[in-house]
């Protein structure tokens, strides 16, 4: 089974930007979703990290919201991402991948740390 | 840029409020909805699938206010939930709320008046474009210790060319007879060069001043009045522009009024200047063709050279004095040691009473400091005494800091209507307190509630809410909760740490007040050294009138000019006084002579050619001119040699008689009688006598050396008439104007006081600073008793139960008493402990108020040092006497 991981400060905000990157206007449940799936059920997002940080982008002017319907024709409020939000993203994105090669460097192959 | 814009969206939301829950509302809504849908679609039942989507994302309450932090300013949110809870607890203990903001009212709003005075007085600049660069130019004399003798129209000019001053402008504050209305009238005159105003860099408000074109020779035509004089001599009539006054006989013409602020950045005789004249003292009334060495003018005003320092400026002063000394050496001698002093215009003005606004605001600072300790113990009380209520809020979730943050807020709040209330009664009594302050204190009527002083007041006001909060707020977040609600809300015995939080501020009461009374102490040991002191005359029924006699610029219009006319005159005056009724004795004197009038007067330079070489010259006193009857009829006693008679008269040989000060300062070891003294070139008086010092700068001023000659042989143009009679001032005011107007219709008689009066004027700096540090020490002892009484009630009622067991089981009530009253005692000591070395540490600082006796007066130190232990144990008494009859029955039943 594996094992439920928290969601690292910091990044969260940048797999919700790749989210909308990906799959367009979402709504906050279709977020929550897809990052589970994307993470393999790794990840549980509650609403009390989900909503503050969708709330968060959306102050900083990263992504935009709107009230309209679903696919189902229930009421949702979607989100998309702003100009601003896909600069931020794309980034981010080079940021991260840079620490993470950097950082895999340090560590060495998988499993000597263990 | 993106965390700019996100605090906006943070302020904004913080506005949106209950509009944007909604919105949250139904968002969250919708996501359940979803996921229970999901889950039915998985084949759940739909009630079950309602409980798994919510096991799954949470509890709403919490995401809504997780969210709701993100979106508003939750600090700010909390802070007005903290106002409106303090405002509620506080809406339910009036008694509580009212003496706090009370005392905090009383502390704030003495700390904002006295700061506004210092901030007006001393930190405020003076009302003149960059009065950084106004300074003071002073001639001294060090060798022979003589300061500010004047300067000399050479000197003058070639100052003005030095390089060092942008402008240079001699002031030269003297009385004139101002005549033209119904009667004629004594003014206060400044004559100046004509660039004064330009210097100053201020306009008249009506008309034109007088300007650097407009220089003469002698003084120029047109005069420049006071806003006070024009309204209250012409009725603040526009017309009075181009008004001819005649001012000592000669007409001028008015050109300009100056605006109602302004004032003479500079000392005057005796008031505010009332009118300005412009001069280029190079023609009569001074020698046409100036001598180097006459120290004709009295002093200078400068503005310094763009971008000159004061150090910079006095070094190029320095250079200057010495080159003039080395192409001048009979006009400079060098063991005269003439220099030049340079002082900020500021300084100059009120260099005088900065020590006293500086010790009574450090006093007052003290006054709330210690009204914080008391306050910060009243509080902790209420919060002990809340404890239950505390200890359930935080079983509910509230965390330390934020329970801190309650005490803070409900502090700061408590504060802040006190400063609101201060300001509010400083406001409603500006003009009943700004006429308690003494007349010497300079700029008062600059004093007032800007929005600076407001500003500072009520930021003062959070600052001391803070600290009376700092300490219950340490201490609430310390709570342990357990304790109180294993308790059941009973109060039981405190913990020892509150117990020495207690004890902390119950010491520090004690010092605070140790420091204000000892300061107090001394400032009444220093009064009544100041009263006790020989003043050197007999005050009761002592009259004193000031006459002025005219000088006009033109000889020829002098009536006085003959020193045989000027004799006629005081002959004249004296002959009238002898035969006045209800009159025991009557004098006249110069208005130098004058006990504690303090008026400006500079020490004249002379030598005393019987003394050994080298010692021979450069010296300076205070010259004045008195009738034979003078010390007689103020009550001096001759202590050696004889005073003047009518003999001492002009066909006479010169006489003078000098004081004890004159004695000690330049003939300690020598007998001086029949010593010659020489002033001038070749002009000796022979010293005849010695009396004893009259204290004539103040009773609390020494007394400076003192030369007096017989004023039949000097006559004096500015006259003072000293009368001993059992009449009142007022009466005698219109008997000696009417005398002096027989004598000469055209002399202006004015500044008619008893002795008593100008003595108690002279102390009216001291009396102030004493009777507010008094009440500061008063208050102080009060608090520290309150606080003291306070506490150690607190700490018996918690020791209740033990007591009433220990009577039980046989203690004497005395031993209770002992356990109840021991502590605070205890206290008590070490607190005035504390205290004691403090206040010596203050006091040292306090020179220059301690007169007359020492800054370590041991009596002050026992005194207080008796005082405060006293007042602690009838503080501590009251509770202990209560402990004593602690039933135990009372006690078990709960």
């Amino acid at each position: 089974m594996a094992t439920k991981l928290e969601v690292q400060q910091g990044t969260l905000a940048l797999m919700i930007l790749k989210t909308f990157d990906v799959l367009g206007p979402l709504h906050g449940y279709g977020i929550g979703r897809r990052i589970e799936e994307t993470s393999r059920n790794r990840l549980t997002l509650n609403y009390g990290t989900l909503y503050p940080a969708l709330l968060k982008l959306e102050q900083e002017g990263l992504i935009t919201a709107k009230w309209s319907q679903s696919e189902n024709n229930r009421r949702a409020k979607f989100y998309s991402l702003t100009a601003a939000g896909r600069k931020q993203l794309a980034r981010e994105a080079r940021d991260w991948h840079r620490t993470a090669d950097l950082i895999a460097a340090f560590l060495g192959p998988r499993g000597e740390v263990s | 840029m993106k965390s700019i814009r996100a605090a906006l969206a943070r302020v904004a939301g913080f506005f949106a409020g209950k509009r944007s829950n909604a919105d949250l509302g139904a968002e969250l809504q919708s996501h359940q909805e979803m996921e229970t849908a999901e889950l039915v679609r998985r084949g759940m039942e739909p009630d079950a699938a309602r409980r798994e989507a919510l096991l799954r994302s949470g509890v709403l309450s919490q995401a809504a206010e997780a969210v709701r932090d993100q979106r508003g300013l939750p600090w700010l949110d909390g802070l007005m939930a903290d106002i409106r809870y303090a405002l509620r607890g506080l809406r339910h203990s009036p008694l509580f709320t009212i003496t706090v903001v009370l005392t905090l009212a009383l502390g704030i709003g003495a700390n904002t008046a006295i700061y506004g005075v210092v901030s007006a007085v001393l930190l405020r600049p003076l009302p003149f474009p960059e009065s950084d660069r106004l300074v003071r130019v002073y001639d001294d004399l060090a060798g022979g210790g003589a300061k500010d003798v004047g300067m000399s129209v050479p000197e003058w000019t070639d100052l003005r060319r030095a390089g060092i001053f942008e402008r240079l402008a001699v002031v030269f504050p003297v009385s004139a007879a101002l005549g033209g209305g119904d009667r004629i009238e004594r003014i206060e005159l400044l004559v100046t060069s004509p660039d004064y105003f330009e210097l100053l860099g201020t306009r008249a408000a009506l008309g034109r001043s007088y300007g650097a074109h407009d220089d003469t020779p002698g003084f120029g035509a047109g005069v420049v009045i006071s806003d006070g004089l024009w309204k209250r001599q012409f009725g603040s009539d526009p017309a009075v522009i181009g008004r001819t006054v005649r001012l000592d006989e000669d007409p001028y013409t008015i050109i300009g009024v100056m605006p109602p602020g302004f004032r003479h950045p500079g000392n005057t005789v005796n008031g505010d200047v009332e009118i300005w004249a412009s001069c280029g003292f190079l023609a009569d009334p001074f020698p046409n063709t100036p001598i180097r060495g006459a120290r004709v003018l009295p002093g200078a005003l400068a503005r310094l050279a763009p971008g000159l320092s004061a150090t910079q400026a006095q070094a190029k002063l320095d250079a200057f004095a010495a080159t003039q000394q080395r192409n001048f050496p009979a006009d400079f001698p060098a063991a005269q040691r003439w220099a030049l002093r340079l002082e900020s215009a500021q300084e100059s003005i009120t260099g005088k009473v900065r020590p006293t606004l500086v010790i009574l605001l450090a006093a007052v600072g003290f006054v709330l400091l210690l009204v914080c300790v008391n306050l910060a113990g009243v509080m902790m009380a209420r919060s002990s005494a809340r404890g239950a209520e505390f200890a359930l809020r935080q079983a509910l979730g509230a965390t330390p800091g934020r329970l801190a943050r309650q005490v803070l807020t409900e502090s700061s709040l408590l504060a802040l209507i006190g400063g609101v209330v201060a300001l509010v009664v400083l406001g409603l009594a500006r003009a009943p307190l700004l006429s308690l302050m003494p007349a010497d204190i300079p700029r008062t009527t600059e004093i007032g509630a800007d929005w600076r002083l407001v500003l500072v007041a009520l930021a003062g006001s959070v600052v001391t809410g803070l600290l009376v909060g700092l300490i219950p707020a340490i201490q609430t977040s310390r709570f342990e909760p357990h304790e109180q609600l294993k308790e059941g809300g009973r109060s039981g015995t405190a913990s020892v740490r509150q117990n020495r939080a207690r004890a902390v501020l119950v010491v520090a009461q004690v010092a605070l007040s140790v420091v204000l009374l000892a300061a107090a102490g001394l400032q009444m040991r220093s009064f009544a050294a100041v009263l006790n002191q020989n003043p050197g005359i007999e005050p009761e029924g002592l009259v004193m009138a000031q006459v002025w006699v005219p000088r006009p610029n033109n000889p020829a219009n002098n009536p006085y000019i003959k020193a045989e006319a000027r004799s006629t005159l005081v002959q004249g005056l004296l002959d009238h006084l002898g035969r006045l009724p209800d009159v025991q004795a009557a004098a006249l004197g110069s208005s130098i002579d004058v006990p504690f009038l303090n008026s400006v007067t500079r020490a004249f330079p002379f030598s005393l050619p019987d003394q050994p070489a080298g010692q021979d010259s450069n010296r300076a006193a205070q010259f004045g001119t008195v009738s034979p009857t003078f010390f007689q009829t103020l009550g001096t006693p001759l202590r050696q040699g004889r005073v003047f008679s009518d003999h001492d008269d002009l066909g006479a040989p010169l006489v003078a008689v000098v004081n004890e000060a004159f004695v000690r300062t330049f003939s300690p070891s020598q007998d001086v009688i029949g010593h010659r003294l020489r002033v001038g070139a070749a002009t000796d008086f022979q010293v005849v006598g010695v009396v004893a010092d009259v204290h004539t700068g103040g009773l609390d001023q020494p007394a400076p050396p003192h030369i007096y000659v017989p004023i039949l042989q000097r006559p004096s143009v500015a006259i003072a008439i000293f009368v001993r009679t059992r009449q009142s001032a007022r009466q005698m005011q219109a008997t000696i104007t009417s005398l002096v107007h027989t004598v000469d219709p055209e002399l202006p008689v004015f500044g008619v006081k008893t002795m008593d009066e100008l003595m108690s004027q002279s102390m009216a700096r001291r009396r102030f600073s004493l009777y507010l540090i008094a009440a500061f020490g008063v208050a102080a002892l009060c608090l520290a008793v309150l606080g003291i009484y306070g506490v150690m009630s607190l700490v018996v009622t918690q020791r209740r139960p033990e007591f009433a067991v220990r009577l039980a089981l046989g203690a004497r009530p005395s031993d209770i008493l002992k356990l109840a009253f021991g502590p605070g005692i205890r206290l008590a000591g070490i607190g005035t402990a504390i205290g004691l070395v403090l206040a010596i540490a203050v006091a040292s600082s306090m020179a220059a108020l301690v007169y007359g006796v020492s800054a370590r007066d041991p009596l002050t130190f026992i005194t207080v040092a008796v005082i405060l232990p006293a007042g602690a144990a009838v503080a501590c008494l009251v509770p202990a006497t209560r402990a004593m009859r602690v039933p135990l029955i009372e006690v078990l039943k709960r």
